[in-house]
């Protein structure tokens, strides 16, 4: 960008010459050395880059790949993104970007680089770092693990493939969805997840609540409080056997009340 | 030297191969939303719970239909819409290789067609959040016939439903009178 040109207020992201284009296209193949990364924090929340950093401890060393983290713009061939682009941050960003020599690649790294995340309607936010510079790879997560990271560099170097695609489903005619675990009873099934719930939290109650109906509903003769008693000693964990003796007081006080 | 050696034996190798050889996730890890469209009634409870609103709905009723809509580049992986999908069509996955090189395939969307109100014939529910609660009421225990009596009720839209109350509030004569309004 010139750096006499006006800041204008909308958000049009600096387009890319087409030389550069080009050369991008051949800088994989051209390239025969390391990979050098600048990284740049558009107002990112420090998630991403102690991710970043993570990818290159012993365990994940990205070193071993030739990627290395430069201090300066000028030594870049790919431009790592974390961050929203908060207002603040645009001009750094962009005097950052141009000082990279081209062909470069830009990756918009985290749920913040890539659309703005969970900031995306901020008042000081633009929304991602396409808004402003044009974008290459995008490496979503919040933050993206190293190996998700991993997958990110070697997807925007050429070495795998992309995974995700995007999809569009239509309702087919006749689709109907059926009621989850219909052998037991509608007041039942509530009170339980409920309590799994409160005790154990959102996620980790409803996998305990699962597993518990499941137990309910299979057919192999043996006693509910068998079932569950090897399920337990299975298990081995005190946290599990004290959310599962809760939700059998609950069974044991419905069956002898109004449900069924 | 030989100490630095015996220490580097002694450690072995720590670095992953993941690129070469899948990585798996550690237990409970939370990644990319598995949606299944076809047990989604789309009911736009994830909608609102999503706090980074990656997930989105959108009611079109000139063309009576309803289309879903996840962008993963803005999914923050909390795991709420699995917490309040009512019936498991969103759960997360320990899947985390989402990388692309097209912003385009960070969308996953869904349409679904709406079920016009009796009265004044405007789509206004999705036509399997109707079916959905026929079914839960017959679970619940009501008899199949007065379940399907219960449709014309579920399917009449809110303005239509005030509309015809208002006859019948008229008919319980005078409202001071019966102690609901002062």
């Amino acid at each position: 960008m010139n750096a006499a040109q006006p800041v204008t207020a909308t958000a049009s992201p600096e387009s890319e010459r087409e030389q550069a284009t080009r050369l991008k296209r051949t800088l994989l193949h051209d390239i025969r050395r390391s990979v050098y990364v600048f990284r740049i924090d558009s107002g990112g929340c420090n998630a991403c880059d102690i991710e970043i950093f993570a990818a290159l401890t012993p365990v994940f060393d990205v070193e071993r790949f030739g990627i290395k983290v430069v201090p300066s713009p000028r030594h870049a061939d790919v431009i790592l993104c974390t961050g929203a682009m908060t207002r603040a941050m645009r001009l750094p960003a962009l005097r950052a970007f141009d000082a990279a020599p081209d062909p470069k690649i830009v990756i918009a790294y985290g749920a913040c680089g890539c659309t703005g995340g969970i900031f995306h309607d901020l008042y000081c936010v633009w929304g991602g770092i396409d808004k402003i510079i044009p974008v290459d790879v995008y490496i979503p997560g919040c933050p993206p693990t190293p190996a998700a990271t991993i997958y990110g560099f070697a997807l925007g170097l050429g070495l795998l493939d992309q995974k995700l695609k995007a999809t569009h489903h239509v309702e087919a005619e006749g689709e109907q969805v059926t009621v989850t675990h219909p052998r037991i009873p509608y007041g039942l099934r509530i009170a339980l997840e409920r309590e799994a719930r409160r005790m154990a939290g959102y996620r980790q109650g409803r996998e305990i609540v699962e597993n518990f109906f499941i137990l309910m509903e299979q057919d192999d003769g043996a006693p509910i409080r068998e079932r569950i008693a090897d399920f337990l000693a299975r298990e081995n964990d005190p946290r599990l056997a004290e959310i599962v003796h809760r939700l059998e007081e609950i069974c044991a006080r419905g069956n002898g009340g109004t449900d069924q | 030297m030989f100490k630095l050696l015996k220490e580097v034996f002694r450690t072995g190798n720590v670095t992953v191969r993941y690129p070469f050889a899948p990585l798996p996730a550690s237990p409970n890890f939370r990644g990319k939303p598995q949606y299944d469209p076809e047990r989604c009634i789309a009911c736009a409870a994830c909608t609102i719970a999503c706090p980074a609103n990656a997930l989105s709905m959108e009611t079109d009723t000139a063309a009576g239909k309803r289309t879903w809509q996840l962008c993963f580049g803005r999914c923050v992986f909390c795991g709420r819409c699995e917490e309040v999908c009512p019936t498991g069509a969103i759960a997360l996955s320990p899947e985390y290789e989402l990388a692309v090189m097209d912003r385009a395939d960070l969308y996953q969307t869904a349409e679904f067609r709406l079920a016009s109100c009796r009265v004044c014939d405007t789509p206004f529910v999705p036509k399997k959040e109707v079916d959905y609660v026929i079914a839960l009421l017959v679970h619940a225990g009501l008899p199949e016939a007065e379940a399907e009596r219960r449709r014309a009720v579920v399917e009449t839209c809110p303005a239509c439903k005030r509309k015809n109350d208002v006859p019948r509030v008229g008919s319980l004569g005078p409202l001071h009178q019966m102690g609901m309004i002062p």
